[in-house]
């Protein structure tokens, strides 16, 4: 998973096609509809790698 | 993970100062250094100070460095990024602050500064969307595509939103306009056709957070029942429009953008149309004239465009920075804190682009109801030079001039309005004592008057007449009753223009008229020109007692009009002066003089 738009595992069904309400919140905070530390972790990198400083991310 | 990030401004104001070139020495010298990938660059957002540019803000350390040049990255990359010590060389330094400064909260110039719309500015790179939705973004869409149209544009009204275009209409009134004409198709237009001389607040919105422009139109396409939206900016923003291209493919591929956005059944598509660059284009229907391929041409209103507007549909119109602050507003909990900022009448903040005579000049945003003194001696540090501040003129060249008399007047809508000027898009060019006000009324109405689209009679012709007894008093030709025919062409044109652009072109004629007084009455009837710009209303003279024959305006002086021997009073041979103003501003001892033309009169300089 290099962007919030990659599927972190086979459970995410988010695409442009086939849309996920909860895609946005998602993006930080996900997964939202499984859970899996792994899956956390994905997304947590990807914000670590960019964020400035731990008032960046707002949820 | 990255030891540290590198915040570039890669705006075009620091790009124009070498911005790029500092980027490809930075990387070049951390290359040489071994240590590229522990470092991550971003060409960023503008952090608003332009005037010092270019800028770099190291994080997490946040150290402000600025003034760079390309031969600073090998110190910069050895002393920081390596030895963990602050280069205080590149530091701000300046009168405003007693040691170098190290960021933002140590630099007076953003003590007064609120960032609602420049939120991510310089703080995001602007080519992702992942950093965006980082910082909130998309929150605002996702909480509207839950909500009813209707029940939007009340958020958008409680929260006080008026148009930053320049009218300062309420958005939330605009967009329920369009949400209740009938019609299945309606669109949403961005207008990002800055035209006003020496405003750059849209394209530094555009350049630094596209993606909140995208965001603020989705939301007002959901709020008007819209499914399709343009955004028409200038061929002259390749910067902006690229960015915009970038995150519009980013939003499609996130699924933010096109059919049935975030399984809402919500569809939206945005098309960008690049405008030639006239200024009558940021006019709306002009605008929607050119959209459609059609000269950039007003029309009567109404019908107004939310009941007919781009391709005969119903349509709203909005400023960029209008809709940089809706994702500001409909998030949870926005309209109170949006709300919480500002004047009664003038909800938020608001983006000036802070030029002329102040000695920092850049992009500030401040909120609503700070007085024109914070803005220009707070913010801008002051007039360059020391020099005494004369006026500002507030909402670019369909503005207003105000003088140093109304330096409390609060700077909002209705304040605005009073003194004679408008809010404009946000145009603030402030004067020193040097400057002449007939001139200056001559400069802006010259400019409004070419970029007339010459379509209504009051506005082709009327400026034109104007501008010719401007050019006459400037001259040393005007006669006293020209004060009154200026007055009476100016209302006239005022309460009969077709457009906005045509009814408020001669403000800076009337308030100058209305606050300066005395300067065209001096120009009229004593064929002086005080301030020392309209030539033939003026000589330069020596001070023969206080020249000390130093011989600088000699040597600067292009057509040998000044003669004297060294440590003796020089002349001016008066024949020759072409009055360029080069020796007055080489003067140490300030012993040239501006004097009436054939008088011995001494009025300093």
């Amino acid at each position: 998973m290099e962007k919030f738009v990659d599927p972190c595992c086979e459970k995410c069904s988010h695409t442009k096609d086939t849309p996920c309400k909860d895609f946005v919140e998602c993006c930080v905070e996900g997964p939202i509809c499984h859970e899996n530390q792994e899956c956390a972790q994905k997304r947590k990198n990807i914000t670590e790698k960019v964020a400035l400083d731990e008032k960046f991310v707002i949820s | 993970m990255y030891e540290k990030h590198l915040m570039i401004c890669g705006a075009t104001g620091c790009l124009s100062s070498g911005s790029n070139q500092i980027a490809e020495a930075l990387k070049e010298e951390l290359d040489k250094q071994g240590i590229k990938d522990k470092y991550r660059l971003v060409m960023g957002g503008c952090p608003g100070f332009c005037e010092v540019g270019p800028i770099i803000v190291i994080y997490p350390d946040e150290v402000f460095y600025c003034r760079l040049q390309t031969k600073d990255m090998a110190e910069l990359v050895e002393t920081h990024l390596i030895g963990g010590e602050i280069v205080e060389k590149l530091l701000y330094k300046g009168p405003d602050v007693e040691a170098p400064a190290r960021f933002y909260d140590s630099i007076p110039f953003y003590f007064k500064q609120k960032f609602n719309v420049l939120r991510n500015s310089g703080i995001i790179d602007p080519e992702s969307i992942d950093e965006y939705i980082m910082r909130g973004g998309y929150r605002a869409l996702r909480r509207a595509l839950q909500m009813e149209p209707l029940a939007i544009c009340d958020e958008v009204k409680d929260a006080g939103l008026r148009g930053r275009g320049g009218a300062g209409f309420p958005t939330g009134v605009k967009w329920s306009f369009t949400n209740k004409a009938p019609g299945p198709k309606k669109y949403i237009v961005c207008n990002a056709d800055e035209g006003d001389p020496g405003a750059f607040m849209d394209r530094s919105i555009l350049e630094g957070d596209p993606h909140a422009i995208l965001e603020g139109m989705l939301i007002a396409g959901r709020a008007c029942g819209a499914d399709e939206g343009y955004i028409y900016c200038r061929a002259e923003y390749p910067l902006a429009i690229r960015r915009l291209i970038t995150a519009i493919q980013q939003a499609e591929e996130y699924g933010l953008l096109g059919s049935n956005i975030l399984d809402s059944g919500f569809n939206f598509k945005i098309n960008i149309k690049e405008g030639a660059g006239a200024f009558v284009c940021g006019e709306e229907t002009a605008l929607l004239a050119s959209i459609e391929g059609k000269r950039g041409m007003p029309r009567p209103r109404p019908p107004f465009p939310a009941q007919v507007g781009v391709f005969g549909k119903p349509t709203t119109i909005n400023n960029v920075e209008t809709l940089a602050n809706i994702p500001l507003i409909v998030r949870e909990g926005g309209v109170a804190e949006f709300a919480s900022v500002g004047t009664e009448g003038s909800k938020g903040t608001k983006v000036f682009a802070l030029a002329g005579k102040v000695r920092n000049t850049g992009l500030v945003e401040v909120p609503m109801g700070i007085t024109i003194e914070e803005i220009i001696f707070d913010v801008g540090g002051g007039i360059q030079g020391g020099r005494e501040f004369k006026a500002v003129q507030a909402g670019g060249p369909s503005g207003g001039c105000i003088p140093q008399d109304l330096i409390n007047l609060p700077i909002d809508y209705d304040s605005l309005t009073q003194a004679g000027a408008i809010m404009g898009s946000g145009g603030l060019v402030v004067m020193d004592d040097r400057t002449c006000m007939v001139d200056l009324a001559n400069y802006f109405l010259s400019f409004t008057q070419k970029e007339s689209c010459g379509k209504c009679t009051p506005c082709r012709e009327g400026t034109k007449r104007m501008l010719e007894i401007l050019d006459r008093i400037t001259e040393g030709e005007g006669v006293p009753e020209d004060l009154d025919t200026l007055d009476s062409l100016a209302h006239s044109i005022k309460d009969s223009a077709l457009c906005g652009l045509g009814q408020t072109c001669p403000n800076p004629v009337l308030t100058t008229i209305r606050y300066f007084r005395h300067e065209y009455e001096e120009h009229i009837n004593e064929k002086f020109c005080r301030s020392g710009i309209c030539k033939p209303l003026f000589q330069y003279q020596i001070d023969q007692e206080n020249c000390n024959g130093c011989r600088a305006c000699v040597r600067v002086c292009p057509v040998e009009a000044i003669k004297g021997e060294k440590k003796e009073p020089h002349e001016v041979i008066q024949e020759l002066c072409t009055r360029c103003g080069s020796c007055i501003e080489k003067c140490r001892q300030d012993c040239i003089m501006i004097t009436r033309v054939g008088s011995e009169a001494d009025v300093g300089n």
